[in-house]
């Protein structure tokens, strides 16, 4: 008896221990200016149940407007903000036009209307070789999957696994916000997936060999062979599908909703693109969005090849001209 | 042996008795027999665990060109 009484306190004082570092997690976690590169369903969300977010211009974009091998100050919405915008940054890297939709869906599952949207349509992801075609990032599939109809899931992979173990761990997470938030923390703490990875990272740097490989990775116009699929687009490809359910749901929720085309470096793609099939493929998305009432923003020619890092991904001098640009047009 | 003699015998007790006697290990004995530190103990462990242990999550693998 005397020793049920002694387990019992210890996991009195666990708990109470475990739940005082919940609050203060809770009470301490900074707002962000981006979502980092690995954020948890739990992040999404805190976020998501702030105030505040109805009131805000929410980019709902890829990694091109999340800022891709840019310091978070630098990216385009983090720019905006810095001139008096009032942008919340929920891009992500390995975004798309579902992932998009999916976001959207669980912003207004949750209540939130912003006050307006901004997303950006990147060709290159309803190529079915892209890496983000059919699929969700874990955090949003995680939130989003109860709320997509079956036709909607049966156009994605799912991810996630449906074990009873992997079930119990996203409901660990879901209530146990430290457990939850574990990614997000490492990621805080380590600037890394983990500190294994971070101490790899650290040992790379020193060693030469990281400088070595970005000197080795430069963006020539052969790596993006076969990254844009400029076949026709109808109903059949995935993203037009969920770009057709995003026009309808922007349509039913009122929602004010800006598209992008987004920033190509066609200096560096000329070979692959500049052709009628990829002015076509521009030209059905742009017709689809304009008839369901989005404004639509053609940025697809609009910078040189000086001001990009790669493909899509511009520098920070380009988004410094992409964020007095978008200044423009958000304040119309 | 006198005790003269027995007070100039090196105090060679075995080891494990040596270690029941070192103050640091009285001294985390005599805590962690207080439930509540051990609480608190077992909930730090925990979170160490959960800081520096390795990411097993599914990522979204990211692969720009």
């Amino acid at each position: 008896m005397r020793f049920l009484v002694f387990v019992g306190k210890v996991a009195i004082a666990m708990v109470l221990a475990l739940g005082l570092a919940d609050l203060a997690l809770r009470a301490f976690w900074p707002n962000d200016l981006r979502l980092d590169e690995n954020f948890s369903a739990p992040l999404l969300t805190r976020i998501i149940a702030r105030d505040d977010l109805q009131k805000r211009i929410v980019f709902l974009g890829d990694s091109a407007l999340w800022g891709y091998g840019l310091d978070a100050q630098d990216a385009v919405p983090s720019l905006l903000a810095a001139r008096g915008f009032p942008v919340e940054n929920l891009s992500y890297e390995g975004g798309s036009i579902a992932n998009t939709y999916a976001l959207l869906r669980i912003l207004l599952a949750h209540g939130v209307r912003p006050r307006m949207i901004v997303f950006n349509v990147n060709l290159k992801e309803f190529s079915p070789g892209d890496s983000a075609y059919r699929t969700l990032y874990p955090a949003v599939e995680q939130l989003a999957w109860p709320d997509l109809t079956p036709p909607e899931r049966q156009r994605l992979d799912r991810k996630a696994k449906t074990t009873l173990d992997a079930r119990f761990d996203r409901r660990i997470g879901s209530v146990w916000m430290l457990y939850g938030m574990r990614s997000d923390i490492r990621e805080k703490i380590f600037g890394a997936a983990d500190a294994s990875t971070a101490l790899d990272d650290r040992i790379h740097a020193l060693s030469g060999e990281a400088q070595r490989e970005a000197r080795a990775h430069v963006p020539t116009a052969d790596r993006f062979l076969g990254t844009y699929d400029l076949a026709p687009l109808d109903n059949e490809n995935v993203e037009v599908f969920f770009l057709r359910r995003l026009c309808e749901l922007v349509k039913i929720a009122n929602l004010r909703a800006v598209a992008i085309l987004t920033p190509t470096n066609h200096t560096l793609l000329h070979e692959y693109i500049d052709s009628p099939d990829y002015a076509a493929q521009l030209a059905y998305v742009t017709e689809m969005m304009e008839n369901a009432g989005l404004t639509v923003l053609d940025d697809d020619r609009r910078f040189a090849a000086k001001d990009f890092l790669d493909n899509d991904h511009l520098t920070a001098d380009g988004n410094v001209l992409w964020a007095t640009q978008l200044a423009r047009e958000l304040t119309r | 042996m006198t005790d003269d003699e027995f007070s100039r015998v090196p105090s060679a007790l075995p080891p494990r008795l040596a270690l029941r006697h070192d103050p640091i290990v009285v001294m985390l004995g005599t805590s962690l027999a207080n439930p509540f530190v051990l609480g608190l103990v077992i909930a730090l462990l925990a979170v160490a665990m959960i800081v520096f242990g390795p990411s097993t999550d599914s990522r979204f693998i990211y692969t720009d060109f």
